[in-house]
């Protein structure tokens, strides 16, 4: 999703809509002050460096680490998906398993950085932290069950 | 002949089924008797009391071949050929060519029942129409115009032009085709009377052809003009006339049914049923006449031409058709099938798919002389299918030298006290087909002359089961990788994560 950038429009709040990290979206802190340089290419450096120092600052260091396990995971099912479309993807079983593993892990661990987000306290208001880290950890649990069964 | 009773007491129960089926195939060699064929003794000989005498040394001949033989005028009411369903005799002889009218029981179809029922049939054709001469057509012979018998003025000679000496050894014979005549019977053969064309019979073979110069004439236009009917089928350019050694004066018929070993279900019919006719131009063949009549040949020498009398064919080659119509010689069974997989023992109930295959069978042949089945390893051409619709695997079954069958060396030491048998075992190894189903192994053998040899045996190939394909293959370990290390990184991830919570948690409790 390419943040769209607004910096001609008179609006002190270019709209930056990244829907995956909601806490970067912060309005008063985000705006940097260099409207000059109409070039795109500038524009959108620039206002990736600013998200790049918003998420740097802005972030706690917990769905940072969060994030840094997301980040893995999305390498690993990239890494897995080209071999299996440019090598072999036989034995199916196994890509299908190896595959899956990474998008499953990756679906519970976005869920629980969802819900441990402190932004998202008003929405998960009856979901506590340790209630969420169980629901990740039971939830991790059956899907390794199953992948480890599809494996062989 | 052993008796049952000593055949059970050493056996233990898992032998049982298999003894039971020998003893069928026991019981059905012990109808070779006496006599030197392999499916019965009792010979009726269909002949006119009149002419009984001419055909003497024949009749004798089979007398001293171990048959008992039983005389029947064409008209006479009885014996009866069929009572009850039953066949009354293992082979039938009609030597009454020139009879107009036969017997309520003798018809063609009575003749057709009597080949069904596993009887064998020796008919001779006279050159009037008769009941045969109809019937003839059935077995794809093609007849020519009645009344006109073979002719030939080859070699030069006394004798009327219609009584032809034949010479047996210039015969030439396929390779596939058994050759009813052994090199014993030296000298011409006599023949007079009809020759027929054979359509294309798969069963049918020519036993003994026509010779070259012949053709198929009316002698009983003003003599002389037998020529005349050549120079006028000349003329049509050969069309209309019956000749030369495509022609044939005796033939072999070998019916379809039967087969197999008589073991199981799908076994089919005992080899036993399977009957065989042989069809003779004249019966003159048969006759003392021809049997005593001496072959006049002129033998060129340096100083000019000397004449040799021979004695004629006629004796032993009317015997050996005989013999190969009551299937003396020429008949095969199978007697044993077994399959299994490589370096496996015993019986399988299914395979796999791409599974070796080891398949053997033995296959014994009956013979004359010593009037016993004897392991046989000449087959060079047997095949071996494996068939689901269409035959998936056709390969060669090659005999194999000095092994028995796998159960049958152990079972022959049981039974009796003969070494094991070292031949009559056709053996091959195959690959079943990457094909699941319901397939068989089908033995399909028929050569003219030779008993028809057919087994089917079914069996399932499966696929492999859930755990019977290969596991763990190097080409997928980066997704067995992959698998791993999510696992691991998601170990790491709860401890350090639980880790960091912990410390959060201190930390609220201190401010």
């Amino acid at each position: 999703m390419p943040p769209k950038l607004s910096t001609q429009s008179s609006g002190n709040k270019p709209s930056l809509s990244v829907h995956t990290s909601p806490n970067t979206l912060n309005p008063t802190t985000s705006f940097s002050t260099k409207p000059s340089s109409s070039s795109a290419t500038l524009s959108l450096s620039s206002s990736l460096q600013t998200l790049l120092k918003t998420y740097t600052t802005q972030t706690p260091p917990q769905l940072k680490f969060i994030d840094s396990f997301l980040l893995f995971l999305v390498l690993s099912g990239v890494i897995q998906f080209s071999y299996g479309v440019l090598i072999t993807g036989f034995p199916f079983n196994a890509f299908l398993a190896g595959f899956s593993s990474t998008i499953g892990q990756f679906v519970l661990t976005a869920s629980l950085r969802q819900q441990v987000n402190p932004e998202n306290r008003l929405e998960f208001k009856e979901v506590g932290r340790e209630r969420a880290f169980a629901d990740f950890v039971f939830g991790s649990i059956v899907l390794h069950f199953f992948v480890y069964n599809f494996l062989g | 002949m052993r008796t049952r009773s000593s055949f059970i007491s050493p056996l233990s129960w898992s032998f049982f089924t298999l003894l039971l089926a020998s003893l069928a195939t026991l019981a059905q060699s012990s109808k070779a008797g006496k006599s030197a064929s392999s499916t019965g003794d009792s010979v009726l000989v269909i002949v006119e009391p009149t002419k009984q005498a001419e055909y003497s040394i024949f009749l004798h001949g089979l007398e001293k071949k171990g048959y008992a033989v039983t005389i029947r005028a064409p008209k006479a009411d009885n014996p009866l050929l069929i009572e009850d369903g039953l066949p009354n005799f293992s082979h039938v002889v009609l030597l009454a060519s020139d009879t107009k009218n036969f017997a309520q029981d003798i018809s063609p179809q009575s003749l057709v029942q009597l080949l069904s029922l596993g009887t064998n049939l020796v008919l001779t054709l006279g050159l009037k129409q008769n009941m045969l001469t109809s019937l003839a057509p059935e077995f794809s012979l093609l007849l020519p115009p009645p009344a006109t018998p073979l002719v030939s003025f080859f070699p030069e000679r006394a004798d009327s032009p219609s009584m032809i000496p034949i010479d047996v050894s210039r015969q030439s014979i396929p390779n596939d085709i058994l050759s009813v005549f052994p090199s014993q019977v030296t000298g011409k053969v006599w023949f007079s009377g009809t020759a027929f064309a054979l359509n294309s019979n798969p069963l049918l073979f020519p036993i003994l052809h026509a010779p070259l110069e012949s053709f198929a004439a009316d002698l009983t236009d003003a003599s002389g003009l037998v020529s005349d009917a050549l120079a006028d089928a000349s003329e049509k350019g050969g069309e209309g006339l019956w000749a030369g050694s495509s022609l044939s004066v005796v033939a072999g018929f070998q019916t379809l049914v039967g087969g197999g070993t008589g073991h199981g279900a799908d076994a089919g019919l005992g080899e036993n049923d399977q009957a065989r006719a042989v069809w003779v131009g004249g019966s003159s063949l048969f006759s003392d006449e021809f049997a005593k009549k001496q072959v006049v040949e002129k033998i060129q020498q340096e100083r000019g031409m000397k004449v040799v009398e021979n004695p004629s064919g006629n004796k032993q080659a009317a015997l050996e058709i005989a013999g190969w119509a009551f299937q003396e010689k020429g008949v095969l069974r199978i007697d044993e099938v077994t399959h299994h997989k490589v370096n496996q023992t015993g019986l399988v109930e299914m395979y796999t798919t791409n599974d070796e295959i080891v398949y053997t069978t033995r296959i014994s042949s009956f013979n004359p002389s010593t009037r016993k089945w004897e392991p046989y390893s000449g087959l060079k051409d047997l095949q071996l299918e494996f068939t689901m619709l269409d035959p998936h695997v056709r390969t060669a079954l090659l005999p194999v030298k000095g092994k028995t069958g796998l159960f049958f060396s152990h079972f022959s030491s049981i039974l009796s006290s003969s070494p094991p048998l070292l031949t009559g075992t056709y053996s091959t190894t195959f690959r079943a087909p990457d094909r699941h189903g319901v397939f068989k192994f089908v033995i399909s053998y028929k050569r003219k002359g030779f008993t028809h040899l057919h087994h089917t045996l079914s069996v399932p190939v499966v696929p492999p089961r859930h755990d019977g394909y290969p596991r763990f293959l190097s080409a997928a370990w980066p997704y067995y990788a992959g698998a791993i290390s999510t696992s691991i990184g998601f170990l790491i991830f709860c401890t350090i994560y639980v880790a960091g919570e912990a410390k959060e948690e201190k930390k609220s409790k201190k401010e």
